[in-house]
């Protein structure tokens, strides 16, 4: 909060000039960390009035001149990602969206140039920008063929004090990147009217006429955006047990096999539409209402259930009969076993 | 930056009121903090070249009896700038009001009602007026200087 350390004019007279460099190397105060504040042109007036009384008893007033100050326009602007983390995406993927939003935290209407740098250190692969787009139907979110893509110079975004805009920058994530590999972009937005280090001015570029000065931002800032490549692979193994009409395992006409399918999903991430197909071996004839998933029985048919046997067809061409059971999504880690049984011709 | 001090703009002969026999003029300077070479700052007022949210004002009024009779129960009131949020003064006979100029009293012992209805006690930024009362009348070609400090909001 504010402390109250006065300054004080010192020896002030009317007819001399008086020094009015006060001494303290003490003074502090808290930074008023408002949001835009006066809007740039607006100016601040300042008149008192007094009362007294005269020699001869009667009221009177005086009113002082008015002093004028016009508020100049602070030129600052901030960036921050607006994506919760990391996006997570995969090697070769297109039109990857990080999302950022620009507000303008001056107090003067102001136009941004909006630049991206891929070329980033402390990750293992830079994304491909491949487009900035505007947040043009300001719903937050990228619409493809509706937000419009942003082109330097000529549709730079304006922002009114304390306004903000989402952008969008579209990424094509490069094929070599692996499994928990990051890359990371940044996208900076710069006023029009002028960078640079704090104080600098614009003569005559504030809105309002006044002028421009850049703010504690340097009039520009800029925020990361973070890929992160989960990359989900999938493995099968095929395992099977015999038993034969006698009881025991021996390969013989009449012994039952059980086929047992497992697929394990691995990396990081989902593998969607995962399915598992496996044809009947030759000699061998598929055992009506066998098929289970995760141990629960699955029809035959073409069906509400994840399962169907296809039936071979003799041909010519011959096409053995197949199991094939739809997985669907399977996260990494997780693993889905499929089991069927055939009876050896 | 310059720190050319404009005082002249106090001195201006144009603030004697023909009707009036005590002059009252208003000047603003800004106040900034300034960093020597041996990392020492200082405060110092400049006349108003660029201002922005966030700068500290001085604004001071000077008045001056150019009667040639006293001039008695001295009050000069001003109303704090709607941009401008009060940051003190060193005078310490000032009052200030936060209730538009209708009561007067000590920052401290002023309170104003809450956003939720509750009484709170008063900040400086809720200062709409500062008004000086002066005990003495002002003489014949007497004068004095007053002043409040200011933050542009």
């Amino acid at each position: 909060m504010f402390e109250l350390h006065f300054w004080a004019i010192k020896n002030v007279r009317l007819g001399t000039i008086a020094p009015l460099l006060v001494a303290t190397a003490t003074v502090s105060f808290a930074t008023d960390a408002k949001a835009a504040g006066t809007t740039a042109g607006s100016t601040i007036s300042n008149t008192a009035t007094a009362s007294y009384t005269d020699s001869g008893g009667a009221p009177r007033t005086a009113t002082s001149n008015t002093s004028n100050l016009r508020v100049d326009e602070l030129l600052d602007v901030t960036v921050v990602s607006a994506d919760p983390g990391d996006i997570t995406t995969l090697p070769a993927a297109t039109n990857q969206v990080a999302t950022f939003t620009v507000t303008n935290t001056g107090n003067g209407s102001e136009a941004y140039a909006l630049n991206v740098v891929t070329a980033l250190g402390g990750d293992q692969f830079d994304p491909t920008a491949t487009s900035i787009v505007l947040d043009t139907n300001g719903n937050g979110v990228y619409d493809a063929g509706v937000d419009a893509v942003y082109v330097a110079g000529s549709n730079d975004p304006v922002l009114a004090p304390d306004g903000s805009v989402r952008v969008f920058v579209l990424s094509t994530i490069p094929g070599s990147a692996a499994d928990g590999d990051r890359g990371q972009l940044s996208l900076t937005a710069a006023s029009k009217t002028a960078t640079g280090a704090p104080g600098t001015s614009a003569a005559g570029q504030g809105q309002g006429g006044g002028d421009a000065v850049v703010g504690t931002t340097g009039g520009d800032g800029s925020a990361t955006g973070t890929y992160l490549v989960q990359a989900a692979g999938i493995s099968f193994t095929k395992s099977s047990t015999v038993v034969d009409p006698f009881g025991g395992a021996k390969i013989v006409p009449g012994a039952i096999i059980t086929y047992t399918l497992t697929a394990s999903v691995n990396g990081t991430g989902t593998l969607t539409n995962v399915a598992i197909s496996d044809n009947i071996p030759t000699g061998t004839t598929y055992e009506v209402g066998t098929m289970t998933l995760q141990g629960a029985p699955l029809s035959d048919g073409a069906d509400a259930d994840a399962g169907i046997f296809v039936a071979p067809v003799t041909g010519p061409p011959a096409v053995p009969g197949r199991v094939e059971v739809q997985l669907g999504s399977v996260a990494s880690g997780q693993t889905r076993a499929v089991t069927f049984k055939v009876k050896i011709n | 930056m310059r720190l050319i001090i404009a005082l002249f703009l106090i001195l201006s002969p144009a603030l004697a009121h023909a009707a009036d026999a005590v002059a009252l003029d208003s000047s603003v300077f800004v106040e900034r903090l300034v960093t020597a070479a041996g990392g020492k700052s200082r405060t110092v007022l400049e006349e108003p070249k660029i201002v922005t949210p966030g700068d500290r004002l001085v604004f001071v009024l000077q008045y001056r009896n150019t009667g040639s009779q006293p001039a008695k129960d001295f009050i000069v009131t001003n109303p704090m700038p709607g941009p401008v949020a009060y940051q003190g003064t060193n005078d310490a006979f000032a009052q200030v009001s936060v209730d538009g100029g209708r009561s007067f009293g000590a920052l401290a012992a002023l309170k104003v009602k809450d956003m939720d209805g509750q009484m709170r006690a008063a900040r400086a930024e809720d200062v709409t007026h500062v008004r000086w009362a002066l005990r003495d009348p002002i003489a014949a070609g007497g004068q004095g200087k007053l002043s409040f400090r200011g933050i542009v909001r």
